[in-house]
């Protein structure tokens, strides 16, 4: 019982840490692109 | 989703699908559409990355306040069947998980906001997120009906933070958009705190027909309606915008007093005999859908 709860609580933890790396992912590509449009702009 | 029973349940991490739900996904859609409006019919084109991210972060503080909103009343949400199953209630996520969530995507939205557009524009956000939970959710909700009439000002703020990240600066026509959602909310909700109402009085939350009753809110429904119509076409009488925008708001508006009208003359007390408020419930999002949609048509299409 204890191994099929560890089983539940893993597959919980790997699922976020896959949607939070997807989201770091596509921070750092939106912060490329913010410094590419701001460096456009002269700001 | 496995349906094993849990030696120890908290132990169990929150899905990251809960973390979703937390955002309250279907009220940021009408955050982030006004918010679009509001920097879409601003005279200045920002480079569209930084549009999106304007957006986004308008997105994220509107999360924000739904997860540290769901975070206080957590409670309150119990007692509620319309919100009983929302991931705290129901028991699959810890509170201190929604708090730490919610303060995290505040802060972060508001920071991004500050680096890609401008500081009065993050201030804005930061100042519609405190609002929206301390003065709305911790302070006028619990303890008076009038929690709606000043609560909506933090709903309100979008489209003025759209225009301010675009323009940095602050002018007739925002302040219009924000009164005329300001006005709105009122009515909105009212209509649909008359058809569950019971909810309302069972979570001890003094809203105006539980308070008040049902005609006295009828009719405040309708009074407050009459200058939300006069806020709609504002702008286009203080020739802020063209005649397709005045037009549109004219019909859109005076649909609204019908259907506000009828609601003023429906005397039912079960929510089975509610099918005026029910409409203008449902009329209510159509409108300010419609209404924004028309300003940004008549700002954009060349007749």
């Amino acid at each position: 019982m204890v191994k099929a709860e560890d089983e539940v609580i893993r597959k919980r933890q790997r699922a976020r840490a896959r949607v939070m790396a997807l989201l770091l992912g596509a921070f750092v590509v939106l912060l490329f692109f913010i410094t590419i449009a701001k460096t456009g702009m002269n700001w | 989703m496995p349906t094993l029973e849990l030696s120890n349940p908290a132990a169990l991490p929150a899905d990251w699908r809960d973390f979703v739900a937390l955002t309250k996904p279907r009220v940021m859609s009408l955050v982030v559409f006004t918010g679009l409006c509001g920097l879409l019919v601003a005279p200045v084109e920002l480079p569209l990355v930084l549009g999106f991210t304007a957006i986004l972060c308008i997105a994220l503080g509107a999360g924000a306040c739904g997860a540290l909103n769901q975070w206080y009343e957590a409670d309150l949400d119990a007692k509620m069947r319309r919100t009983a199953n929302r991931p705290l209630p129901a028991g699959r996520m810890d509170r201190q998980s929604a708090l730490h969530f919610g303060v995290g995507l505040g802060s972060f939205s508001v920071l991004l906001m500050g680096l890609a557009t401008n500081w009065l524009a993050a201030l804005m956000l930061l100042a519609s997120i405190l609002f929206y939970v301390l003065v709305y959710t911790v302070w006028l909700k619990p303890r008076t009906a009038q929690n709606i009439v000043i609560g909506g000002a933090a709903g309100a703020f979008p489209p003025l933070i759209g225009w301010v990240a675009a323009t940095g600066d602050v002018s007739v026509l925002p302040l219009l958009l924000f009164a005329i959602i300001f006005l709105w909310t009122p009515p909105h909700f009212w209509a649909l705190s008359l058809f569950v109402r019971s909810d309302y009085a069972a979570a001890g939350i003094p809203m105006l027909p539980v308070v008040a009753g049902f005609e006295s809110t009828r009719r405040q429904i309708f009074l407050y309606s009459l200058p939300m119509a006069a806020a709609a076409v504002a702008p286009w009488l203080l020739g802020l915008s063209g005649e397709i925008y005045g037009v549109s708001a004219a019909v859109l508006s005076f649909v609204f007093l019908v259907l506000a009208a009828r609601v003023a003359g429906n005397r039912a007390t079960e929510p089975e005999g509610m099918d005026s408020e029910k409409h203008l419930f449902a009329y209510s999002v159509f409108y300010l859908f419609a209404l924004f949609t028309v300003l940004v048509a008549d700002r954009f299409l060349p007749w």
